[in-house]
């Protein structure tokens, strides 16, 4: 059986420990840069060497960025009395996709997990802590994911926070939008029963 | 053994993949089993709710394949343990009893003793749910823990000869061997730890003693510290490695507010 050149094999290789790409994905990909014009895969391994070279944390609230700040906290239209806190940078981008929060943000960069040894000082609670100091801010709202590590990381934070005096709020969970009650689980129901709000 | 239905409760939930999930259940007529829950992330609908630590569900299991991982088809929640959540203390204990079941239950064990351990697995989530955990909860908690995975420590009989060590100067107590271990067999022995006689037998009536009726035994400080010690050599001895929601419970123990 005739085997692959070592070059084309060792990009197969890189490819396929990339997410959701598998060896066939990886293998017409391989294939598909051999054939493509020589800018087009220079422009992509530039692109992917500048992205780990360029891209830092913001100082702030620790979202990726390629300047420091980022753009969030340099914004001076955005509310700084607000900080949003979430768990990983996706989770802003997700917020600021539905255009519902004008305020500022906190990546937390995890949630508490014991089990994997994740504890309180890995995560950038103390950093959070710094930032209330400067009397600006008027509420942090807790946007960790509604699940056990996620509730308890809320939890955990707003004890924290209990006196800074600094009111703390937690996102409301229920109901998805086109859910369907029937499928429902008794839980989600019960918090959507308890966090409802006048129509 | 094919599709199966029946109730289970989630140790541990890894993302896998774009989408799917893998989730380590304990399960009543096989003890540990390893499922993935394919398209568990994006799905809505499918396992909404359902697939988080602490969990109590019921499944439909798909385990036809030998040698490759079961797959769950459904689940349904049971109940969530919601105040695992809600407090520092509890979260930290519920989360070291998981990982406890996790690395320990075996993976299709027998059948009875499995049922048991399932029985008390949820039976131990519920005191911890329901009360404020302490240094005392966690050592009776742990005790009890040991004994339904299968590692009763002796603290009545000698583990060698099998007399029944008297007096009221401490007693020899050896981790490797499982037991206490009479003052004959002590100087055959070495790494013997010297335990007080009244924490063996709070340890001892921490077995005995009906499970929620726990809360009834009383323990002085000096001897709460020492049976903590004892379990924590014993535990690590026989599991190999430290548990990695150790120095988190530890240190919310030690300080609530630190936690």
């Amino acid at each position: 059986m005739r085997s692959t050149p070592a070059p084309i094999e060792r990009l197969i290789t890189a490819l396929k420990r990339l997410p959701g790409i598998g060896e066939k994905s990886a293998t017409r990909l391989s294939f598909y840069l051999l054939g493509a014009p020589d800018a087009v895969v220079h422009e992509l391994g530039e692109a992917i060497d500048r992205l780990k070279h360029e891209i830092v944390l913001c100082q702030i609230c620790f979202d990726l960025t390629d300047e420091s700040p980022c753009a969030i906290c340099r914004d001076d239209r955005r509310d700084p009395s607000a900080i949003c806190v979430v768990e990983e940078p996706a989770d802003l981008v997700a917020i600021e996709r539905s255009r519902a929060f004008r305020g500022r943000y906190h990546v937390l960069g995890g949630t508490l997990s014991p089990i994997d040894g994740v504890g309180p000082d890995e995560l950038r609670i103390a950093e959070l802590e710094a930032r209330l100091k400067s009397g600006e801010v008027g509420e942090v709202i807790l946007a960790t994911n509604p699940n056990a590590e996620g509730d308890a990381t809320a939890h955990h934070i707003s004890t924290r926070l209990a006196e800074s005096g600094v009111k703390c709020s937690r996102i409301a969970c229920g109901m998805p939008l086109g859910g369907d009650l029937e499928y429902a689980d008794h839980v989600t129901i019960g918090r959507s029963m308890e966090n409802r709000g006048p129509i | 053994m094919a599709s199966i239905r029946t109730e289970a409760l989630i140790l541990r939930s890894v993302d896998f993949g774009e989408s799917d999930r893998i989730l380590h259940l304990l399960v009543p007529e096989i003890g540990r089993l390893p499922v993935i829950a394919k398209g568990a992330r994006r799905s809505v609908r499918r396992f909404s709710g359902t697939l988080d630590l602490f969990n109590h569900v019921k499944i439909q299991v798909d385990i036809r394949r030998p040698n490759s991982l079961a797959r769950l088809d459904q689940a349904s929640l049971i109940d969530p343990f919601l105040a695992m959540r809600s407090e520092s203390a509890r979260f930290a204990l519920g989360c070291y009893l998981l990982e406890l079941f996790d690395r320990l239950a075996p993976e299709r064990g027998v059948r009875t003793d499995m049922q048991r351990l399932f029985s008390f697995a949820l039976g131990a989530l519920r005191m911890v749910a329901e009360r404020a955990p302490d240094l005392r909860l966690r050592t009776l908690i742990e005790l009890r823990a040991l004994d339904a995975l299968g590692l009763r420590p002796e603290f009545s009989r000698c583990v060698r000869c099998g007399s029944a060590p008297a007096g009221r100067s401490p007693i020899g107590f050896h981790v490797a061997e499982g037991g206490v271990v009479c003052d004959p067999c002590c100087a055959q022995i070495d790494g013997i730890q010297r335990i007080h006689p009244g924490t063996l037998r709070a340890l001892e009536q921490g077995l005995r003693l009906d499970f929620d009726r726990l809360d009834r035994l009383v323990m002085s400080g000096p001897s709460l510290a020492e049976a903590h010690q004892l379990l924590t050599r014993f535990q690590r001895f026989h599991l190999g490695v430290e548990l990695r929601s150790a120095p988190y419970l530890d240190r919310v123990l030690r300080s609530p507010a630190a936690g």
